[in-house]
């Protein structure tokens, strides 16, 4: 507990810091990371404590994107409320829409929840271009963030640090409210709804609130993108911002506390640094989130809590040192399948089809060296890499499971 | 005097041209411990179905205190004071043996919808989980799991959710179903001590536990009460004998 405590210090520290050591556009990452990490705390509410997988929290994430640019642009752009307090906006939109919506969604379970809250989503987002006063059609609504207590909210830092303390208060907000009986609760809805019932619960009403909580944070994070931002457009109520939040969390891990605000920071940040480097950032983000499903389960940091609360025997030494191989082993399978991906994508590219004539192959750049299509330099590397990687991977893990069972 | 809890008032409870309870009507008594046996499809667990509120009865009426409760949900049924056990476990098999408890108690004490109190803080709540699992024997599992207690851990714990809310009634379906026998005597021990002074209506099918623990057995042969009476009464009853009991406890 103590030492949760201190990592939990550490990291606010570095949060806190992170202005003075990293450039502006890196901040910018740092804020839109921050806004990915709420919105998944929210959604795993839902999902992870309550066990309500929800296809559709763009909807509530878009309603309070929405809401908030509405407040900014209230009395002729003097905004509802003072700059810092607007995500409250989003906060009261996100519990109403979650309300009306939890109402009808959980009076099912399980695939049929799932599908009811992806056809919400889907209406709202299939009706939003026609409401121009609302959403502001394709073009979608711009706003200013006005100065307010002091702040002119021009700068980065500022936005950032705005970010930062909702977000922390969110997520602090979100931790009490699992040690409430409402949140102990929501872990009887998730394991056994069935029994909360004849215990004499109101199950229809309980799944109702605890989806309008996971809704109203998930407004506070879509308010805070407006404020980032300074615009919403009805793309924020795509499927993908839908499906993207699923993927992050359990990435990240449902089921551990922080494991979504780690998973939705790491995807935000891989998909920033990887935004120019390639064009098929989806294709990966997919990748990961098969691997990790198939692998680890219960999230990254899921696994990590596992190995490190008992499940893990052997000496610090050995498993740091399988760790590394692990490591060596992923990084290789990683950059041979990373290079076959690129490869691919520029090889079967309408760009390169065009330049290709007849027997003529022009050789492709990647990674500063030309390779040749026709070469067998150019699939065997990227194969022989990918085979040694797993070897070393497969090598690892079986050591691992031998001393495991020795000292079992 | 006999004053009656629970009342059925000429129940009947059809699926389609399938008529699975006929015309019953059973009275059980404050305080009693009252069986209700009969073979395999007799309709016993429907009965249990009936009256807390998992179905609603095709005609007639379930009374609880005077109360008419069938047609209700399951919620309210129990909050009349009706509580269940069920014949398959049912627990929350990933959380803990005290969150287990605690969730059956905390809706007796109106806290369902709260946000601003911690629940680790609600001094009555715990004291009262601390002595259900002290009851149950279980004080020294409460940090474990649920879902890695022993079978009849577990068949522990769903009683003591069933006793949480304090209940005018209990209903325990097989609570002895799959045990061991030394597990079944555990269990009846345990059944016998802490619904002392409690009304229990149980469906079981081990005859010795039966036999040993009610008050009053009643028995169910295709949907119908055949018989209601003392332990020696059903034992001596030729038309049970006959439909059901054979030379199992004749002999």
């Amino acid at each position: 507990m103590k030492a949760k405590i201190f990592l939990v210090a550490i990291a606010v520290a570095v949060l806190v810091a992170l202005p003075w050591l990293v450039s502006t556009p890196l901040l910018n990452a740092a804020v839109q990371m921050l806004i990915a990490a709420l919105f998944a705390m929210a959604f795993s509410f839902l999902c992870g404590r309550a066990g309500m997988l929800s296809f559709g929290h763009a909807a509530y994430f878009g309603i309070g994107a929405f809401a908030a640019v509405h407040a900014m642009n209230a009395f002729g752009g003097a905004g509802l409320l003072p700059t810092p307090l607007l995500p409250l906006v989003g906060a009261g939109t996100g519990l109403l829409g979650g309300l009306i919506a939890g109402y009808f969604a959980t009076k099912r379970t399980g695939v049929y929840f799932a599908m009811i809250t992806l056809a919400l989503a889907e209406l709202l987002h299939a009706l939003a271009p026609h409401l121009k006063g609302t959403f502001g059609g394709e073009a979608g609504i711009s706003s200013f963030r006005m100065p307010a207590w002091g702040f002119t909210f021009g700068s980065v830092t500022e936005v950032y640090f705005l970010t930062l303390a909702w977000v922390l208060l969110c997520i602090g907000l979100l931790w009490l409210l699992g040690l409430t009986p409402l949140g102990r609760l929501a872990l009887g809805l998730r394991e056994n709804g069935h029994r909360l019932r004849f215990l004499g619960y109101n199950v229809h009403a309980l799944s109702t609130l605890v989806f309008a909580v996971s809704a109203m944070f998930a407004g506070v994070a879509g308010a805070l993108q407006s404020l980032n931002i300074e615009a919403a457009n009805y793309v924020v109520l795509e499927a993908h911002v839908s499906t993207s939040v699923v993927l992050n969390s359990f990435i990240g891990g449902v089921r551990v506390f922080l494991g979504p605000a780690i998973g939705g920071a790491a995807m935000t940040f891989f998909g920033y640094i990887t935004a120019d480097l390639t064009r098929v950032w989806l294709l990966y983000q997919g990748i990961i989130f098969v691997l990790v499903m198939m692998f680890l389960p219960r999230g990254l940091v899921g696994e990590l809590v596992e190995r490190f609360s008992g499940g893990e025997r052997r000496s610090g030494g050995t498993a740091l040192l399988d760790g590394g191989w692990r490591l060596a082993g992923f990084a290789m399978a990683a950059a041979g399948c990373v290079f076959l991906v690129e490869f691919l994508q520029r090889f079967l590219s309408t760009g390169y089809r065009a330049t290709a004539t007849g027997e003529n192959w022009p050789p492709i750049e990647l990674m500063g060296f030309d390779w040749s299509p026709g070469s067998p330099l150019t699939w065997l590397l990227p194969a022989a890499l990918l085979a040694a990687g797993l070897w070393l991977l497969g090598a690892a893990n079986k050591r691992a499971a031998a001393q495991q069972e020795a000292l079992a | 005097m006999n004053d009656t809890v629970l009342k059925f008032e000429n129940v009947h409870k059809s699926f389609g041209p399938a008529h699975i309870i006929r015309d019953v009507d059973l009275d059980v008594h404050r305080g009693e411990r009252h069986a209700v046996i009969g073979p395999n499809g007799a309709g016993k667990s429907t009965l249990f179905h009936l009256c807390s509120g998992q179905f609603a009865p095709s005609s007639g009426r379930i009374l609880l205190d005077g109360e008419q409760i069938s047609g209700l949900r399951p919620a309210e049924v129990n909050r009349r004071g009706l509580a269940r056990s069920f014949q398959i476990t049912n627990i929350f098999p990933g959380i803990t043996v005290h969150e287990n408890l605690r969730l059956a108690v905390m809706r007796k004490h109106g806290l369902q919808f709260s946000f601003w109190r911690f629940a680790g803080r609600l001094s009555a709540v715990n004291a009262e989980v601390e002595d259900l699992l002290d009851r149950l024997r279980l004080t020294a599992r409460a940090g474990t799991l649920a879902n890695q207690l022993s079978y009849s851990e577990q068949r522990s714990l769903e009683i003591g959710m069933t006793l949480a809310s304090d209940p005018k009634l209990i209903l325990l379906d097989e609570p002895m179903a799959g045990m061991s026998q030394e597990e079944t005597d555990y269990t009846a021990d345990l059944i016998r001590e802490i619904t002392r002074g409690r009304t229990l209506l149980i469906v079981e099918h081990d005859m010795s536990v039966v036999f040993a623990l009610a008050d009053r057995i009643s028995v169910l042969v295709y949907g119908e009460i055949i018989a209601t009476g003392t332990p020696e009464e059903i034992r001596a009853n030729a038309q049970v004998k006959e439909a059901y009991l054979g030379e199992e406890v004749a002999a």
